[in-house]
């Protein structure tokens, strides 16, 4: 083998092996260190002994953690359906070769810029019926207009979904955008001399064909939602009482805030579970579709 | 935690000619970093810069000091403990009980500092037989906080008893002001709620709820008592109050929009940036009760074992800055709090620390000094934590007072 060849050989594994490693130790390991920190008594410090799973009964009878997984099927539903759903609809409709799409691709895309924090402390006045849209409807007239969902504890996950939908709409447009710009116009045209009507088009031609977008946007958005940490406490603070308590808001105050590092890292290896409950397969099966089809 | 470990790492790589003079360095964690908090802090370091060492600021502010834990942990994880650090309730037992914490037994035998504490504090500054901190200050918890216009204008006065206080609020409702300010925010809808506990109850009850978690007192009649009138409470309060900071509404009361607030004596820091002066514009006076007691929160720091005797003199002078009486009461004047030392004249001080100071002494006697829930000197975090999430749930939904006394009892079963 040449010299040339050998390298050509090692090179990619050579440059790729610092990453790897660094993926290895702060990815990996820290899982098995969390999963082995779960089974143990840890309290402030971590200890490493075994209790079995009774961090895992101690969390599954904390009513907060029940609260905190329910929100996050509420925020992670609603939160894919609008944002995906918004982002397609704002994509098609700047496809059709609208005046100015640069400018208007810019504002959508612009609340993508701010950080979670901001979106947070901005809706949270937004939402405040005393401060923000009650207030201003109120004076514009309109006295008996009430938006105080921020306020009540079954509603308020709600207000967290309206800002995360309001931040990342944007994104998902321009993903979906993308995926519209690269579908070959030809297909298109060939549908119209069937006879297909533009509604029609959409629905059964380009939205399917868009399915790399989709793999892509569901992925990232499920992942924000996930750790969806800084839009819930810069927005109601986990609150009122603990409404909007989600795993990781519960995680950080477990772990860091209230001494129970054991039950902090148990409620850490269940959102590890949920996530590849729902991701794996899914990934697994486009993954493999996508070999097939090549 | 970045910019603080690059801030350290600056300093550490200072020229050395910059601390020729310095005898050593002390480097402390901290997350005083308001500005009346800056300023009160500058009264220890220029004292300890006087012994000789330099003071190496590693403040790490947010999240009333979780920020700085996770801090700290960093750096004992790494092997590198700061010279010292501050600590809240439980924090420095704690780590005290990791055997990270140098003995102070010394200073405190030389000094007699023991003798100049309230024996209800020493259960925090001292680990088994070692003590392991030292106070600068102390807070009192239960104040209530008033507008003086308001008050006249609705022709209330000082409440004796809650239920008076609820009574008012009527009459301050139709006089145009709201009678409560206050956030949803769980830790200030736990203040409220420990005020009630031990003002309507007593301190024996208190004691036995919240410090020993005894299941018959939490599940007592009394306590569900004690959540019926936190409920009458919740009617004081207007619907503005979602999000809201502990500072804003001690605005509100300020403003006058407000007529009361019950919160601690950090708050009296606010009416005096606005320069409104004690007992002409705004009026303190404890949670009413007839069944007196001081509910203190103290701020103490630590000293972490460390191998290099300069680092230890650093130590031994940083400790001895903080008790000395001068700098006590220069640093309390800026903060806001009375000194933890109770042999510390307050003549100078306002009226509010003036009477705090009273209220302590008599608090000692009659054994009604207590630790504050909210602020963790009373229950450990884990127990606190339950304590906070119920009474705030309770307060923001139609929870019924059975079923809030039971998911009390549960969770801290659950806890335990």
């Amino acid at each position: 083998m040449s010299l040339k060849n050998k390298l050509d050989l090692w090179l990619p594994r050579l440059v790729l092996s610092p990453s790897l490693l660094a993926v290895l130790i702060a990815v990996y390991l820290f899982i098995v260190w969390t999963a082995w920190i779960s089974l143990s008594s840890s309290q402030m410090v971590p200890k490493f002994d075994f209790v079995g799973l009774e961090q895992y009964v101690r969390l599954w009878s904390t009513p907060r953690w029940h609260t905190a997984v329910a929100n996050l099927f509420i925020f992670t539903t609603l939160f894919l359906a609008i944002t995906i759903s918004l982002g397609l609809f704002l994509a098609i409709l700047l496809d059709q070769k609208v005046r100015a799409e640069g400018f208007l691709r810019a504002v959508y895309l612009y609340p993508m810029a701010l950080s979670f924090i901001v979106t947070g402390t901005a809706w949270k006045w937004i939402l405040n019926p005393t401060l923000g849209l009650q207030k201003v409807v109120n004076e514009l007239g309109w006295t008996g207009f009430v938006f105080d969902w921020i306020t009540q504890p079954s509603f308020a996950i709600y207000c967290v979904v309206i800002a995360a939908v309001w931040q990342s709409t944007g994104f998902a447009m321009a993903i979906f955008l993308a995926g519209l710009r690269a579908i070959d116009t030809s297909i298109i045209k060939a549908a119209q001399i069937e006879g297909a009507s533009l509604p029609r088009i959409y629905v059964s031609v380009i939205v399917p064909m868009l399915r790399p977008a989709f793999l892509s946007v569901i992925v990232l958005l499920s992942y924000i939602s996930i750790k969806s940490f800084d839009l819930v406490l810069a927005l109601t603070n986990a609150g009122p009482g603990s409404a909007t308590e989600m795993p990781s808001t519960f995680m950080f105050a477990a772990t860091f805030r209230r001494n129970q590092m054991g039950v902090g890292a148990a409620s850490a290896i269940m959102m590890l579970m949920t996530v590849a409950a729902i991701i794996v397969p899914y990934l697994y099966s486009e993954l493999r579709e996508d070999r097939n089809a090549h | 935690m970045k910019l603080t470990t690059i801030l350290a790492a600056s300093i550490a790589f200072m020229p050395v000619a910059a601390l020729a003079e310095s005898k050593g360095k002390v480097e402390g964690i901290h997350h005083w970093v308001s500005e009346s908090e800056v300023k009160a802090l500058k009264v220890v370091t220029d004292k300890l810069a006087s012994k000789g060492y330099t003071w190496q600021d590693s403040a790490v502010g947010g999240l009333s000091g979780a920020n700085a834990l996770q801090a700290l942990r960093t750096r004992l994880a790494a092997g590198n403990p700061p010279a010292t650090m501050q600590f809240l309730g439980y924090e420095g037992l704690d780590w005290g009980k990791q055997g990270v914490l140098r003995s102070l037994n010394e200073l405190y035998t030389k000094n007699g500092w023991d003798k100049a504490l309230a024996p209800q504090l020493l259960s925090f500054v001292k680990n088994g037989d070692d003590f392991i901190s030292v106070p600068i200050n102390m807070h009192r918890q239960n104040w209530l906080w008033a507008n003086k216009a308001a008050f006249d204008k609705a022709g209330v006065k000082e409440p004796k008893s809650w239920d008076e206080l609820i009574a008012n609020g009527d009459k301050l409702r139709a006089a145009g002001v709201i009678p409560l300010a206050m956030g949803d925010e769980s830790w200030q809808i736990l203040e409220v709620f420990e005020a009630i506990l031990v003002d309507v109850n007593g301190p024996e009850f208190y004691k036995k709820a919240v410090v020993d978690l005894d299941e018959g007192t939490l599940s007592s009649p009394e306590m569900i008592a004690t959540f019926d009138k936190l409920r009458k409470v919740r009617a004081l309060v207007d619907d503005g109050f979602t999000g809201r900071d502990w500072a804003v509404a001690t605005g509100m009361v300020a403003d006058g929009k407000a007529a009361m607030q019950v919160m601690g004596d950090w708050a009296k820091g606010e009416f005096l940036a606005k320069g409104l002066k004690p007992g002409v514009d705004f009026l303190c006076f404890p949670t009413p009760t007839d069944k007196p007691n001081f509910k203190f929160v103290i701020d103490a720091f630590g000293m972490f074992k460390v191998d290099d005797a300069v680092t230890t003199a650093g130590q031994d002078a940083w400790a001895e800055s903080i008790m000395d009486p001068e700098v006590q009461k220069q640093f309390n004047l800026f903060k806001g709090s009375i000194p933890a030392r109770s042999d510390v004249p307050v003549d100078s001080f306002d009226d509010c620390a003036k009477r705090s100071y009273a209220d302590r002494e008599a608090a000692v006697k009659n054994g009604a000094m207590l630790g504050g829930l909210t602020d963790g000197f009373a229950a450990q975090p884990q127990f606190a934590g339950v304590f906070t999430d119920v009474v705030g749930k309770f307060f923001v939904t139609d929870m019924s007072s059975k079923d809030a006394v039971q998911a009390l009892v549960d969770g801290i079963n659950n806890a335990r």
